[in-house]
This record gives C-alpha cells, sequence and structure tokens, in this order.
C-alpha cells in the first residue's frame, strides 16, 4: 500500500511535467502541439550527448538540453505556427509530419537502438520495504519546484500576465497594447524549454530511443483533455490521477493494461465532457 | 462527365498493361502502393470529405484485418468468408468511432481516434492472446495468390474499382452534401438535411473501404503484428499521401500514394534505415505548407496558367 503510495507521487510529478508545457502552449496559443513529444526527445538525446558522449559535467549538459529545447521551439513557432495562421488542424497535421522529420532525424544521428542514460542523481532511499532511486525522487521535486515557479511566473510577472491575457482573448491583448506575436514565441520558448527539462527526468526513468516521443505525448494529451484546458491547476491533479491509476493497475491488475485506463479516460471524457472535468479555467 | 472515365479507362488500361513492361520488384512497389492507396481513400472519405480528421485510422484496417486473419488462421474458414465477415466486423468498429464525431470535431475528434488507436493497440496484445497471437501476432496466414504479377492485378482491380465506385459516388447529390458538412455543418442541417444521417454514412463506406483494404492486404501479407499496423507512423503515412495528392478529391489520394511509395523506395540506396522518413517527411511538409489542396492543385493552377485565362474564367485583362 505504502509502495503504491509512493510510487504513485513519483509517476505523476513526473507526468505533470511531461503535461506542463503542453498545456501551456494550448492554452496561450490555442494550438495543440503534436510535436510536443520531440521536445522530450530532443533534450534527453542532447543531454545524452553532451555529458556521455562529450563528458560534460551535468549541470551544463542540462542546460544546454533545455537551450535546445527553446530553440527547437521558437524555430517551431517562426517557421510552421506562424505561417498557418492559426488553422487548428493544419497546425496538427504539420506538427505530426514535424514529429516524425525529427524523429528520423535522431535515427540519422543517433541510429535506431535504445541507449540507457545514467541517473542524474545517483543513489538510492529506503522506506520501509521499498526503495526510491533518487533520481526520480529528485525528478519529482524538480517538477514540483518547477510547476511552483511556472504558477508564480504567470500570476506575478509582466510577461506572465501578458500571456495569461493572450489566453483569455487575444485580440483584447493586442488592442491593450500586447506584442501577442512575441508573447507567442516566448510561449513556445518556454514550453520547449519545459518539454526538454521533462524529457531528461523521463528518459533517465525510461531509456532513449527515438520512438520515445509517443508516449509523453500521449501522456500530455490525455493530461490536457481530462483536465481542460490551460489550468496549471488542473494539470497537476489530472496527472495524478492518470499517474496513481497506471500504478495500481501495474499493481494490481497487470503490467500491460497500464495505458488501457489512460486511454478510455481520454474517450470518456471527450464524449461526455468536451471541456474537460475542471472547465477552461486561465492559466 | 465523359472526360474523366475517359482518364479513368486509359489509366486501367495502362495499369493492366504494366506487368509487361517492369520487373517483379517494381510490382511489388506498385502493390504496396495500391494498398496505401485504398487506405488513404478511406481516410479521405471521412477527413477529406467532412472535414473530421480521423488520427487513428489503423484502427479500422486494423479490425479488417485481424477479424479476417484470425478467422480464416484460427478456425480454418476460407476467404471468401472471412473477407466480408472481417468488412462487415469493421462497419460495427465504424460505428464505434462514429459516436464521438455526434458532440465532438476538429482537434477533440482527432484525439479521440488516436486514443481508439492506441487501445486498440494495447488491447490487442493483452486480451486473448491466444487468438490475436498477442505482441508477436500472427504469421502463415493463408494468402490468396501468390506471385507478383497476380497480386498486383488483385490489389490494383481492388483500388481501381473502390476509387471509381467513390468517385461515382462523390458526383452524386449525396457527395456534394458530404462536401458542404466540411465546410459548414450548421448550414447543411439548416438547409434541412439530416446531417448525422449523411455523417454516418461517409462512415459506414469510409470503414467499408478499410475493412475491404485491410483484410485483402493481410491476405497479402501472411502476417500480422500490432506494431507495424497500429503505429502513428503508419498514421503518418496514410494522411500524408492524402494531403500531398489533394483531399476530397479520390484521385489525389491514389496520386498522393503512388508518389509517396515511390519516393521512398528511390530513397532506398541513399537511405537504408528509417532516416529516410526525414527526407520523405521534409518533402510533406514543405509541399502541405506550400499548397494545403496538394499536387491536385498544383496542377490545377500549372493547367490554367499554360492554357491562359480563357477556361473557366472571364473578364480578364
Amino acid at each position: 500500500m505504502l509502495q503504491v503510495l509512493i510510487q504513485g507521487f513519483l509517476l505523476s510529478g513526473l507526468y505533470a511535467l511531461i503535461a506542463v508545457g503542453f498545456t501551456l502552449i494550448f492554452s496561450v496559443g490555442r494550438v495543440l502541439n503534436l510535436a510536443y513529444g520531440a521536445y522530450l526527445m530532443l533534450g534527453g538525446y542532447a543531454y545524452f550527448y553532451s555529458v556521455q558522449t562529450l563528458g560534460m559535467p551535468k549541470l551544463p549538459g542540462f542546460l544546454f538540453a533545455t537551450g535546445m529545447g527553446a530553440l527547437a521551439g521558437v524555430l517551431m513557432y517562426r517557421l510552421l505556427v506562424k505561417r498557418l495562421k492559426g488553422d487548428q488542424v493544419a497546425v496538427e497535421i504539420s506538427t505530426l509530419i514535424l514529429a516524425v522529420v525529427i524523429q528520423a532525424g535522431v535515427v540519422l544521428v543517433f541510429n535506431d537502438s535504445s541507449k540507457i542514460l545514467h541517473p542524474i542523481v545517483g543513489g538510492v532511499w529506503r522506506i520501509g520495504s521499498t526503495t526510491i532511486t533518487n533520481n526520480i525522487l529528485v525528478a519529482m521535486v524538480a517538477s514540483w519546484i518547477i510547476l511552483g515557479g511556472l504558477l508564480l511566473f504567470v500570476k506575478k510577472t509582466h510577461v506572465g500576465r501578458a500571456m495569461q491575457a493572450v489566453s483569455m482573448d487575444a485580440k483584447g491583448a493586442r488592442i491593450s497594447g500586447i506584442n501577442t506575436d512575441r508573447v507567442n514565441m516566448m510561449t513556445w520558448a518556454i514550453s520547449g524549454a519545459l518539454g526538454s527539462v521533462a524529457g531528461v527526468f523521463f528518459a533517465s526513468y525510461t531509456q532513449l530511443n527515438p520512438s520515445m516521443w509517443v508516449a509523453p505525448l500521449i501522456i500530455a494529451v490525455a493530461v490536457v483533455i481530462v483536465g481542460g484546458i490551460g489550468s496549471i491547476v488542473g494539470t497537476l491533479i489530472v496527472a495524478h490521477i492518470i499517474g496513481f491509476m497506471e500504478i495500481i493497475t501495474t499493481t494490481f491488475i497487470a503490467a500491460e493494461l497500464r495505458g488501457v485506463f489512460t486511454m478510455l479516460l481520454i474517450i470518456g471524457v471527450l464524449v461526455i465532457r468536451p471541456q474537460g472535468l475542471f472547465g477552461r479555467g486561465d492559466l | 462527365m465523359a472526360r474523366p472515365l475517359l482518364g479513368w479507362a486509359i489509366f486501367a488500361v495502362a495499369m493492366l498493361l504494366l506487368p509487361q513492361f517492369v520487373s517483379n520488384g517494381t510490382l511489388r512497389i506498385i502493390i504496396f502502393a495500391n494498398f496505401l492507396a485504398i487506405f488513404a481513400m478511406s481516410w479521405d472519405f471521412i477527413s477529406g470529405k467532412t472535414g473530421y480528421i480521423s488520427f487513428g485510422h489503423p484502427f479500422l484496417i486494423g479490425i479488417g484485418a485481424y477479424t479476417s486473419a484470425i478467422l480464416s488462421y484460427r478456425f480454418g474458414m476460407p476467404v471468401s468468408l472471412s473477407i466480408p465477415l472481417a468488412v462487415l466486423a469493421t462497419m460495427v468498429g465504424g460505428t464505434l468511432f462514429f459516436l464521438p464525431a455526434l458532440r465532438i470535431k476538429g482537434t477533440y475528434f482527432a484525439l479521440v481516434t488516436l486514443a481508439f488507436m492506441e487501445l486498440m493497440y494495447q488491447l490487442v496484445q493483452v486480451i486473448r492472446p491466444d487468438l490475436t497471437g498477442g505482441t508477436r501476432g500472427i504469421s502463415g496466414i493463408k494468402t490468396i495468390l501468390s506471385g507478383a504479377a497476380p497480386n498486383f492485378y488483385l490489389s490494383f482491380g481492388l483500388m481501381f474499382a473502390i476509387g471509381l465506385a467513390l468517385w461515382l459516388l462523390s458526383r452524386t447529390r449525396l457527395g456534394t452534401a458530404l462536401d458542404a458538412i466540411s465546410m459548414n455543418e450548421e448550414a447543411v442541417s439548416g438547409s434541412g438535411l439530416n446531417t448525422t444521417r449523411l455523417k454516418l454514412f461517409a462512415f459506414m463506406v469510409s470503414a467499408l473501404v478499410a475493412g475491404l483494404g485491410g483484410a485483402f492486404y493481410v491476405h497479402y501479407l501472411g502476417s500480422i503484428a500490432p506494431r507495424a499496423l497500429f503505429d502513428i507512423n503508419f498514421v503518418f503515412t496514410i494522411i500524408v499521401s492524402v494531403l500531398i495528392g489533394g483531399s476530397a478529391t479520390i484521385i489525389g489520394p491514389i496520386m498522393g500514394a503512388f508518389f509517396m511509395t515511390f519516393l521512398l523506395e528511390y530513397l532506398r540506396p541513399l537511405l537504408p534505415g528509417s532516416e529516410r522518413y526525414l527526407v520523405y517527411g521534409m518533402i510533406a511538409l514543405v509541399l502541405y505548407v506550400y499548397q494545403p489542396k496538394g499536387i491536385m492543385q498544383i496542377l490545377k493552377n500549372l493547367s490554367l496558367r499554360t492554357r491562359g485565362p480563357q477556361t473557366g474564367r472571364s473578364g480578364n485583362v
């Protein structure tokens, strides 16, 4: 029981971190970025390359991965999303194509065998009979810190409030003198950075391979759909529902069925309550 | 009416003569293109025509393929019985697929279909693995014909019949009404048409085509595995074929399927592995952003430019 509780919290923390960057884009830009999973992959591989291939220390490697994610976000916005001028379906289709392109790019550079990422923080913790790797513990703590920081950033800073304004009403924000284009670009950069940070943790939790972007994308989609558009608190709650259900299914039913509940939740919520469980909150 | 029909006839004759001129290797590529064209037309009939984008089309194709494979491999049923049953099963699955379309559209519908596909992928491996073969799938399924040329004729005949039928269907008033749904669903229902029934019809036709394609495909390959089928890369290939060719045009998806299949094959000597998708995807992306209506529209614009303004337009300076 204790084990389920602990593992549930750890996994949920990771899922919240995965989903939050995706939520951000959905609420500010009103588009689903299906290439979001590719940020995680880019982040994971960038960290792998800088730390385990080039032998850089961990912190610069981490920053390098974050920077790569932010850059990818900006490029995606500049070259693709802005040109499609808010045509949602076109953005979804083209980001899906882009994700496959990035996957192929990763295969080209790193070949398609799986790679193991050394834990970012070594060692284990023991609570009763359960052992927890420090790595996933750090991931959870980092997730909470990042989510808290993001919430503060959105609520307290000028840029954050501008993001909020654009997410509520882009036209109104423009009339009030906000440069929506710049706000959008910053949102894409932040989303990319968050995605690649999540990717480093996710990769160290599982492993690196060129098709690793699909699973986190589906988790992010599930969290956003079920939680309702663009609510950071909703994201946190739903990440816990999904994380705990996965752990409970794995422990008590069968490990192979762990994703089934998530899918049923997406289908059920979308068909019965398309606005999500927590409605359309602002950021 | 006469000119496009002539075009279809020329297309058929040219393709039927093809085995005389090209190698078996090329024929096998074309067989794959034929099947991809069938899947693309099936996708196009829901997503291109009515605008309900499906990201989970392998869900339908998979029902057709798995049903026929299981019936013929596990229960020794003849193919002439298992394929019709598979098509029926796919249409039942299509009804399931249709339910969310009653309430949601756009992005949300696309995501539900993606969830359907992932759900199917996970369930197939766990539920009754004695039937589905679990993660490893089934191999040694009865093939209908052997050899490249007979299979080419079969797959081409199927693709051609489906294409012609869909094309004739899309020229009726029903086809026009379906087109109108993608533009403005409220206006269609406002003009007194029952959009629910129209949409159900589109989904049933699409499921029928997907089921036929899936069942024949599995009896051509002789094997089936969940990872190859319920894969986002497979969705990607189908969607890209339609978009590159030109959606809601019937002939566009066929062209797109051939174009993309041959592009992939010609890249093989340069990039042997799945890196090929880098070039393939880039071309698809650039074409899509440049002209979302695909090759059909590019050709149309070209012919307008070369033939001058006298066709169709009037009062040009």
